[in-house]
């Protein structure tokens, strides 16, 4: 038996500081008074189940083991009277090497709860479906076509895919076969520009993905880019509506 | 004298603009009222959709109005669906956008501090999904670059804006906390931008 391929990632912890964090909550200790060998010792043991099980232990798992045997020789150490801290409120302080990892579990905790607050959000948020803007171009006229000083940032290109990504998970029929094809970007780029150069106009920039196809609209998308940077097309963004067109550049040689 | 039915015009427009939505000033833009009147109609059409049977209510996100399904009928949405998976953000990468959202414009050694590990791959991800972008460079030596939220973000947690982000928990009680203080100038100086 062979199990040299077979490769457990333990996702459970997010790094060093939540590992601490859920010994701390487990041993059920006061974080501003950690004890320091028990909770090295278990944190070690954790590391050496890591390894035993093959698992990479990303270095900073190490460093904190590090800190933590460094913080406990320290507390072992009798104190100095130059180690003797003021505070910014001018009172005398003796400093704790502790204090330091505290603050960071502290700080680092703030943003672990945060980020349960989002991820209820983003749950709600899930639960509320929209529809693409309707296309009101045919009533728009010539005088209306003129555009603001154009600036379509990278940024505003990817929240276009965003939302097409989105609207296309709507639109993707009940039963799909998938078959899976590499398409070159080479290709899918003078495809677009034969389809901009055919239709003398500009088109919408979510019209040029017909196909409802993860890796067709991500090679689009790229094929895109790419002619951008080319400068064979040309962005384009109304001031009212943040639709972004794209056309051909019609190539004054 | 003809009743102008403000509502309906309102109703028609967010139809129109879907998920873009529409913001108070091109309401009051077109409708060619002030956008005081304006806050009115729509407060008036978002009561309306509330009270009703209907499918369909308007939410305000990222600050505009859109017309979205009401949250009871998920679940018949996702029947349309092939597969109702929604895909939602990893561990990391929430726990990387809740700094940046709480700390904007933050760099990444900032946020690898405060996580304790290595957050290439987040950042990449969440820059990916438009969820945050570059805002500019730190001082110092190396130039960082400072990352910040996006409106995309906004709308995908259902947020009307930053300042709708909760206050962070907070813990410290004893120690003064300058990063507190910070937040509130931030989103003072957010609210005199809104304004």
């Amino acid at each position: 038996m062979q199990y040299d391929h077979y490769n457990v990632k333990i996702d459970a912890f997010e790094g060093p500081l939540d590992l601490l964090l859920h010994l701390i909550n487990r041993l059920e200790i006061d974080i501003y008074d950690i004890p320091v060998s028990e909770i090295t010792e278990q944190y070690l043991i954790y590391i050496h189940t890591m390894k035993e099980l093959q698992l990479d232990v990303a270095s900073e798992y190490l460093v904190m083991a590090a800190t933590l045997l460094a913080i406990k020789s320290k507390m072992l150490l009798p104190k100095h009277d130059e180690e003797e801290l003021e505070d910014e409120f001018g009172m005398e302080m003796e400093e704790d090497p502790r204090d330091e990892l505290v603050e960071r579990l502290i700080e680092y905790r703030k943003y672990k709860e945060a980020a349960e607050e989002l991820k209820e959000r983003e749950q709600d948020r899930s639960l509320m479906y929209t529809k693409p803007p309707a296309d009101l171009s045919e009533y728009v006229n010539d005088s209306q076509q003129e555009k603001a000083d154009l600036n379509v940032s990278l940024y505003d290109m990817l929240g276009a895919l965003q939302k097409l990504l989105r609207r296309k998970k709507l639109q993707r029929p009940l039963s799909a076969k998938v078959a899976r094809q590499e398409i070159p970007i080479e290709k899918r780029m003078s495809e677009i520009v034969d389809q901009l150069r055919n239709f003398k106009g500009r088109k919408k920039f979510t019209d040029l993905f017909p196909i409802s196809d993860r890796e067709h609209i991500v090679v689009t998308f790229l094929a895109v880019l790419e002619l951008i940077k080319r400068k064979e097309i040309l962005v384009e963004q109304d001031r009212n509506f943040s639709d972004i067109f794209v056309a051909s550049m019609e190539g004054e040689k | 004298m003809e009743i102008i039915n403000w509502k309906g015009i309102a109703e028609s427009l967010l139809f129109a603009a879907g998920d873009e939505g529409l913001s108070l000033k091109q309401i009051a833009h077109v409708l060619e009222v002030e956008e005081l009147q304006a806050r009115e109609i729509m407060d008036s059409l978002i009561e309306d959709y509330s009270n009703s049977s209907r499918g369909i209510m308007v939410v305000e996100l990222a600050g505009t109005f859109q017309l979205v399904t009401k949250k009871e009928f998920s679940a018949y949405l996702k029947k349309l669906v092939e597969s109702p998976s929604s895909a939602s953000l990893s561990q990391a990468a929430l726990e990387t956008l809740a700094i940046i959202a709480y700390r904007q414009p933050i760099t990444r050694t900032e946020i690898e501090e405060i996580r304790g590990v290595k957050t290439e791959r987040p950042l990449q991800t969440l820059s990916a999904k438009a969820l945050i972008k570059e805002v500019g460079r730190a001082e110092g030596t190396g130039r960082a670059y400072l990352y910040g939220t996006t409106k995309e973000f906004l709308d995908y947690f259902g947020l009307k804006s930053i300042e709708e982000l909760p206050p962070l928990p907070d813990k410290i009680s004893e120690e003064e906390d300058s990063f507190q203080e910070e937040a509130d100038l931030f989103f003072e100086k957010f609210q005199e931008l809104d304004s």
